[in-house]
C-alpha cells in the first residue's frame, strides 16, 4: 500500500463524483417523480455521447460546444418517449415498466449500432483532453475537472429548479401525491413529461462528457448506469437530494480501493455492489 | 421415341455435370460487445466475395455466404451452428472471433464435421495445464483450419521485438478477463525470463466489461514504479483513456505499448497517441502490392480504409476457400483438404499457405504475420519488423 498516493485517490475521486451524480440525478428524477425505473437511462448517456462524437466529426464541433445542440435534443427524445411509450404504462405493475424501458433500451442500442457500428469512435483531436494542472505531487486533469464543474452548475441547478420555480414545485408535488397533484389541478402527464425529459437531458449531457474521456460504443451506458443505479439505491429510491452525497462515497470509495489495493481497480465493481449490499443491509436492519 | 430417350438422357448428364451453387457458412459477432470485430469480418468477406464473384465465381457459378451473427457468445453460436449446418445444409464453415465461443462449438463441430476455417479462436491452450485450449481440442482434426495466429505465437512476435528494443524494465497493466489474464501471466514470465524486471503488474477492469474509463489510479502506480515501457492489455476502448490519462498525470515510461485487439476508429488523430505502439496484423501502408490493392478495393466499397486487421483475415480466408475449391474442381471434402493442405494463397499481408503448428495439422499465419506499429504525427507508421518498418521508432522522452 503506497500512502504517497492518497492525495492523487483523493482529488480523483472527488471530480469523477460529478459525472456519477449528474448521471444518477436523472435516473433519480425518473425515479423519484414519475415512479419508473428506467433501464434505459444509459442509452440516453450512449446517444448522447455518440451526437457530440457525430457533430465533431461532421462539423468540427467541440464537445462542450455540443451540449447546446445535444441537450434539447436528449430532452425531445426523452419526452417523445415518455409520450409514446412510459406513460401508458405508468399503471400497469413495475414488471411490466422494467421490461419497457428495458426493451427500449435494446432498441437504441441497436440503432445506435446500425448507424455508428460496433467500433469504439474516438473523437480524436481534443486540444485539453491530456492535460493535468501539476499541484505538488497531485494532477489535477483539465477533463475531469470541467466535467466536474458542469455537473456541480447541473445538479445544483436542478435543486434550485425543484426547490424555487412552479414546474420545480409541481414535480415535488406530483411526486409527493400524485392524486392529490391532479385534484389541485396540476397536469400530472405534463410535469411526467418534463421530468423525463430533463432525466434524459441530464444523462445526455454526461455523455457529451464521455465522449471526451473515452470512445463511445453502443453499450457505452451501461457502465454509467449500474453506478447510477448503486448510488440512487445509496441516497434512497427517489431521494434526489441525497444523491451527491451517494455519488462522493461510491467515487472516493473506487477511487481510494483502486489505488491503494493491489489489482484494486478489478475491484471497482465490487466495491459499489458491497457498499449496495452494505446500505440494503442496514435499512433492513435499522427498521427492525 | 428415340430422340425422346435421347434428350432425357442428354439433360440426365447434364444435370450431373452442372455444378451446385457453393456455399460457406459464416459465424461472426455481428452485435454486441464484439460487434467491431464482427463488422471488419463482415466488411473484408464482402470484398472478397464482390471479387471472386467478379472472377468467375466458385466452380462456374457465384459463390454465396450466409453470415450469422454469433454475438461473440457460446450459446448463441452453437445455434447458428446447427443452423448453417441443418437448415442451410452447408459444407463449409468460414468466420469464427471469441475463444470462449469456440470452445463451446468444439462438440458441434466433432458432431457434423463440416470443414471449418477458423479465424478466431486463439487460445491454444498449450503451456496451461489448467485448461484444454482450441489448438489441443481440434488442432489434429484435419478438416480443421485455424487462420489467426494462435496465443503463443502473438506471444512470440512480441517477444521478439521486446528483446530487439533492450528496455531496462517494464509495468504490465491488464484487463481482469480471460482475456487480459492469461496473457499477462505469459507476457510476465517471457519477459522476466529474458532478464528483464517486470517493476509491476495490474489489474483493471477494461469499458468493455463495465468499466468507466477512469485508469488514474493504476496509472499513478505505474508513476511511482517508474519503468522504462508501459505494456497494457485491454480492449479497443480502453485505448484513449489509457493514453490521455497518462499524459494528464505526467506519468511518461519511454515507450507505450497497447495490445487490444483493435483501435477505436478516428483515434490516430488524438494528440495523446502520439508515440504509443501496438502489434496489428495488416495496415494499408505495409510495402507489398497486395496490402494497397485490397486496402483501395477496401475503400472503395466501404467508403474509407481498413482500421481492423480481422477485415483483411476475413477477406484472405475466403479466397483460400474459393481458391482451394475451384482448384479441386469439386466440394468433396477429401480433395479440398488437400488443396487447402497444399496450396499456397495471396492476401494483403503477403503469401501464406496451412503449415503445422505445435499440435494442429492446418495453421494458416503465424508470429511473421504481427507488426509493431507506432502513431507518429497522426499516422500509424510500421516501425518493427526492420525489413518491413515505414518509419524508425521514436521514443517517448
Amino acid at each position: 500500500m503506497d500512502l504517497t498516493l492518497l492525495p492523487q485517490a483523493l482529488v480523483s475521486g472527488v471530480l469523477a463524483s460529478g459525472l456519477y451524480a449528474l448521471v444518477a440525478v436523472g435516473l433519480a428524477l425518473a425515479i423519484g417523480v414519475i415512479g419508473i425505473v428506467n433501464f434505459a437511462h444509459g442509452e440516453f448517456f450512449m446517444i448522447g455521447a455518440f451526437l457530440a462524437y457525430q457533430l465533431f466529426v461532421s462539423f468540427g464541433f467541440d464537445p462542450l460546444l455540443s451540449i447546446l445542440f445535444v441537450a434539447p435534443v436528449l430532452f425531445v427524445i426523452g419526452a417523445a418517449l415518455y409520450a409514446s411509450t412510459i406513460r401508458f404504462v405508468l399503471k400497469a405493475p413495475e414488471l411490466n415498466q422494467m421490461l419497457l424501458t428495458f426493451g427500449i433500451g435494446i432498441i437504441l442500442q441497436n440503432l445506435a449500432l446500425m448507424v455508428w457500428g460496433g467500433d469504439p469512435r474516438s473523437i480524436g483531436g481534443v486540444p485539453y483532453r491530456a492535460i493535468g494542472i501539476q499541484l505538488g505531487d497531485v494532477s489535477v486533469g483539465l477533463v475531469p475537472l470541467g466535467s466536474f464543474a458542469i455537473s456541480v452548475l447541473l445538479v445544483g441547478g436542478l435543486y434550485l429548479m425543484l426547490a424555487r420555480t412552479p414546474v420545480g414545485r409541481a414535480m415535488r408535488a406530483v411526486a409527493q401525491n400524485r392524486i392529490g397533484a391532479g385534484l389541485v389541478g396540476l397536469e400530472v402527464n405534463r410535469v411526467y413529461l418534463v421530468a423525463f425529459g430533463l432525466s434524459a437531458l441530464l444523462a445526455g449531457i454526461g455523455g457529451v462528457m464521455i465522449a471526451v474521456i473515452q470512445s463511445p460504443t453502443p453499450t457505452v451506458g451501461l457502465a454509467y448506469t449500474l453506478k447510477a443505479f448503486a448510488i440512487v439505491v445509496l441516497a434512497g429510491l427517489g431521494n434526489i437530494r441525497g444523491i451527491v452525497t451517494a455519488a462522493i462515497v461510491v467515487a472516493l470509495a473506487e477511487s481510494l480501493v483502486a489505488t491503494l489495493v493491489p489489482n484494486g481497480d478489478a475491484l471497482r465493481n465490487a466495491v459499489f455492489f458491497a457498499l449496495i449490499l452494505g446500505t440494503l443491509v442496514y435499512r433492513s436492519w435499522r427498521k427492525t | 421415341m428415340k430422340k425422346l430417350l435421347a434428350v432425357l438422357l442428354a439433360a440426365v448428364v447434364g444435370l450431373g455435370l452442372a455444378q451446385e451453387q457453393v456455399t460457406i457458412g459464416i459465424l461472426s459477432p455481428l452485435t454486441g460487445g464484439a460487434a467491431g470485430t464482427g463488422l471488419a469480418q463482415r466488411a473484408g468477406f464482402e470484398l472478397a466475395l464482390a471479387e471472386i464473384n467478379a472472377a468467375g465465381g466458385v466452380l462456374g457459378q457465384p459463390l454465396r455466404i450466409i453470415i450469422e451473427d454469433d454475438r461473440a457468445d457460446p450459446a448463441t453460436s452453437v445455434a447458428a451452428f446447427e443452423k448453417l449446418m441443418t437448415e442451410d445444409g452447408v459444407e463449409f464453415i468460414a468466420g469464427g472471433f471469441a475463444s470462449g465461443a469456440t470452445l463451446a462449438l468444439v462438440e458441434s463441430f466433432r458432431t457434423f464435421q463440416p470443414i471449418v476455417s477458423w479465424i478466431g479462436g486463439a487460445s491454444s491452450g498449450i503451456g496451461n495445464d489448467d485448461f484444454e485450449g482450441i489448438e489441443e481440442l481440434l488442432g489434429e482434426e484435419e478438416w480443421f483450419f485455424h487462420v489467426h495466429p494462435w496465443d503463443y505465437q502473438n506471444v512470440e512476435a512480441t517477444f521478439g521485438f521486446i528483446e530487439d528494443l533492450g528496455v531496462g524494465s517494464v509495468a504490465l497493466l491488464h484487463e481482469d478477463g480471460a482475456f487480459g489474464t492469461p496473457g499477462a501471466a505469459g507476457l510476465e514470465a517471457g519477459v522476466e525470463q529474458m532478464g528483464i524486471p517486470v517493476v509491476l503488474r495490474e489489474a483493471f477492469t477494461s469499458t468493455l466489461t463495465g468499466g468507466t474509463g477512469d485508469f488514474r489510479a493504476t496509472l499513478s502506480k505505474v508513476g511511482a514504479a517508474n519503468p522504462d515501457m508501459l505494456y497494457w492489455i485491454g480492449y479497443d476502448s480502453d485505448a484513449q483513456p489509457l493514453s490521455s490519462q497518462l499524459k494528464e498525470l505526467g506519468v511518461a515510461p519511454a515507450y507505450v505499448f497497447g495490445a487490444p485487439p483493435g483501435w477505436p476508429t478516428g483515434i490516430e488523430a488524438a494528440p495523446e497517441m502520439e508515440c504509443v505502439m501496438g502489434l496489428i496484423g495488416y495496415l494499408p501502408n505495409l510495402p507489398n502490392p497486395e496490402a494497397v490493392a485490397f486496402a483501395n478495393a477496401y475503400r472503395e466499397m466501404h467508403g474509407a480504409y481498413p482500421d481492423n486487421y480481422m477485415a483483411a483475415l476475413a477477406y484472405a480466408q475466403l479466397w483460400s476457400y474459393a481458391d482451394a475449391i475451384n482448384a479441386a474442381g469439386t466440394t468433396d471434402q477429401a480433395a479440398v483438404i488437400e488443396k487447402l493442405q497444399t496450396m499456397t494463397f495471396r492476401s494483403p499481408m503477403g503469401d501464406w499457405s496451412f503449415k503445422p503448428s505445435v499440435i494442429a495439422k492446418h495453421q494458416g499465419f503465424g508470429s511473421d504475420m504481427w507488426l509493431v506499429f507506432q502513431f507518429q504525427n497522426g499516422v500509424r507508421e510500421i516501425v518493427w519488423p526492420a525489413d518491413r518498418a515505414t518509419a524508425p521508432l521514436a521514443a517517448c522522452r
